[in-house]
């Protein structure tokens, strides 16, 4: 765990693959950035048709008593989703991405996949930017907001901590990339991202403990961090802050030990 | 441990201590876990690239890795640059290492020239501060005017090696890794390369060189480590080394082909391109060499033998070889004018010798003719019928297809007053 202090010795390798991997995302294209808002303006449109329009859903109470905009609700837990599966998923590309530097030079195998969690960190704080700038339109907004960066940056180490697992793993087994996708379609689902947890069953008719069951999900449990500031304007309980502190470390440091023991022999895999 | 110093005294800046690297190599290896659980763990078996390597690289010095392609030269490097870990033994370093292994690692192929520096500068372990630094320096230095804000993929492959080595340059290492990658790009910028690694060497850097040039191997480097399938054969003063390693080469070969080249019109003698009266049948030519190798080596001793019959007596005929190199025009046409060979009859041979082979290292064609003393009447003449692979000897290497018996002497204004106030 002493060579936690390689991330601070890096910082600058790390920062310039974040930045290679900004600068390169869309040269070329026409539109440029704007294909950053393309996607989850895609998504948010497809969810508000078929939850607002055919289901007619309708969001729970928000915090200023007022608002029943479920594209706001759902665009809340999307971006969580997003910045969680956007990390974990590009992790094992970024890995293999950088093979062909890693056979030649020496340089810590976790800077291309730290700094390319670090540049979603950018798409997030783009999407976050126009969500506080809708909700204040929506006069939704509170000081709660404050704490969200906060969460983010919990939900940041949570999902490197797996992508730091991931990326290792798929080095050595090329389909784990494949399983990862399927857990995440899955995972997206199971978690209550496109619907409010308070619909989940206590029990099933089975007498399965369906609740408590998909409480157990930590992705779950950001989520409810970020509605509580964002939707209801309160400030998430202590214990829910320090739970999430705890999970969002705990996966950090298993991941970094994972990773940096299989990174040693890395260039032989590669 | 750093600033190692050797019992002996020497300042050595890179350990090599019995270090031995196994590869597993998979027999068919499971790339994915569906793999894995339909047919299980695969087997393996070992590939050792390198076995029980010592050496000690001085500080200051230029140290060079030949060998065999396949010998564990590249391995034993990427050791030395800390890209793989050695599987038993250990590998240390007083010093700050930076291996150039390829140039522009790093480059992303849509952005500019500018950009792309500082990761590929920081990739190489410059700090930012130092790149910043250096920044417009190594703008000058790669030379590629505006194109520095074009993306690099629209670089040519020169002008994206001179914007690598360009940042390369202005590393600083104190101990330097060196592939053979160096040996890319044109005239200009090769020569640009040798200034850098020479401006190094004075500045007391450690270089670690690999090349399969071996003259460049004689010149630049102190020491030279010679490996082969993986294991250390020997290691010493450059020219040393590199002479027996080439004997060596010289002498798997003539073990490859044949001990005397014996060609006889039925067994090697290409008559395609034949002409003559064949009054005097040009029978074999019989390559006899002072090494008990039986090969032609260059600046060694040579004996050409050309066996003939004279069908019918014949007076004074003049004996001819010319010598082709393998990609080339004539390069000499030695005859026997000179002599007076009186009148030849029935089975005999000429030879001709050479105290000294000028011909350089390579695949020869040889003719062979006969004539009369005029020149005019051809016996037989067979256009470039034999090959004769000649060695490389020993010594420093010289470029060009022969070598010239000369020597250099130096006079300098200083001896030419000296002469004048005589």
């Amino acid at each position: 765990m002493k060579d936690l202090s390689e991330l601070w010795t890096y910082r600058a390798l790390t920062t310039n693959f974040a930045r290679r991997e900004l600068k390169g995302r869309y040269r070329g294209s026409a539109a440029g950035w704007l294909w950053s808002l393309a996607n989850p303006a895609a998504t948010l449109l497809i969810f508000t048709l078929v939850f607002s329009t055919i289901f007619q859903r309708v969001p729970p109470v928000a915090g200023n008593g007022r608002l029943e905009s479920y594209t706001i609700y759902l665009f809340i837990g999307l971006v969580c989703w997003n910045f969680f599966n956007g990390i974990v998923t590009s992790s094992m590309g970024a890995l293999i991405g950088a093979g062909p530097l890693l056979k030649k030079i020496r340089f810590p195998a976790f800077a291309p996949v730290i700094g390319n969690a670090m540049s979603a960190l950018v798409q997030t704080g783009i999407e976050f930017g126009i969500l506080v700038v809708v909700l204040a339109f929506a006069q939704n907004l509170s000081w709660a907001v404050l704490v969200v960066p906060v969460v983010f940056a919990l939900l940041a180490l949570f999902s490197i901590g797996l992508g730091l697992m991931v990326s290792v793993a798929n080095v050595r087994y090329r389909d784990v990339g494949y399983l990862v996708g399927v857990a995440m379609q899955f995972l997206f689902y199971a978690t209550a991202i496109i619907y409010p947890p308070e619909d989940i069953p206590v029990e099933t008719a089975s007498g399965i403990p369906a609740r408590w069951i998909m409480g157990l999900n930590p992705l779950g449990r950001f989520v409810e961090a970020a509605r509580d500031a964002l939707w209801y304007g309160v400030l998430p309980s202590l214990t829910l802050m320090l739970a999430l502190t705890a999970i969002a470390v705990l996966t950090f440091l298993i991941g970094w030990a994972v990773f940096q023991r299989s990174a040693l022999d890395i260039a032989e895999d590669l | 441990m750093n600033d190692a110093l050797a019992t002996d005294g020497r300042d050595i800046a890179v350990t090599v201590d019995s270090v031995s690297k196994r590869f597993r190599l998979a027999n068919e290896r499971r790339t994915s876990l569906k793999e894995l659980f339909v047919r299980g763990r695969s087997s393996y078996h070992d590939f050792w690239a390198l076995r029980d390597v010592d050496l000690q690289v001085e500080r200051g010095t230029t140290y060079g890795l030949i060998g065999h392609n396949g010998s564990g030269k590249s391995t034993l490097l990427k050791l030395m640059a800390g890209i793989h870990r050695p599987t038993s033994g250990s590998v240390e370093h007083a010093g700050r290492v930076s291996a150039l292994l390829e140039l522009g690692a790093g480059f992303h192929p849509e952005l500019s020239g500018r950009d792309n520096i500082y990761l590929n500068g920081s990739i190489l372990g410059m700090p930012k501060k130092k790149i910043d630094e250096a920044f417009d320096r190594i703008l000058e230095f790669a030379g590629l005017g505006d194109f520095i804000d074009s993306p690099v993929k629209v670089y040519s492959s020169g002008m994206y090696a001179r914007l690598g080595f360009s940042i390369a340059v202005h590393l600083d290492p104190e101990i330097l890794i060196v592939d053979e990658i160096l040996a890319v790009g044109d005239e200009d910028f090769q020569r640009r390369c040798f200034d850098y690694l020479a401006e190094l060497r004075s500045r007391g850097v450690t270089i670690i060189f690999v090349s399969h040039s071996l003259a460049l191997v004689q010149t630049m480097c102190d020491r030279v480590a010679w490996l082969d399938h993986g294991r250390l054969v020997a290691e010493g003063p450059a020219i040393e080394v590199v002479d027996a390693y080439v004997r060596d080469v010289n002498k798997r070969e003539s073990t490859r082909l044949e001990r005397t080249h014996t060609v006889t019109p039925d067994a090697g003698l290409d008559t395609s391109n034949r002409k003559g009266t064949g009054e005097i049948e040009v029978l074999g030519l019989d390559v006899i060499a002072g090494d008990d190798g039986g090969m032609a080596v260059t600046g060694e001793e040579l004996t050409l033998r050309v066996r003939f019959r004279a069908h019918s007596p014949v007076e004074n005929p003049v004996f001819a070889l010319a010598f082709y190199p393998e990609h080339g025009q004539k390069v000499a046409g030695p005859n026997s004018v000179s002599m007076d060979l009186g009148v030849l009859e029935g089975d005999g041979h000429v030879d001709y010798h050479l105290d000294r082979l000028p011909l350089q290292h390579g695949h020869w064609k040889v003719s062979i003719g006969v004539t009369d003393s005029t020149y005019t009447h051809i016996y037989d003449h067979l256009d470039r019928t034999a090959s004769l692979t000649v060695q490389t000897g020993r010594g420093p290497a010289q470029g060009g297809d022969v070598v010239l018996p000369g020597t250099w002497r130096l006079s300098t204004v200083a001896d030419a007053t000296l002469e004048e106030t005589r």
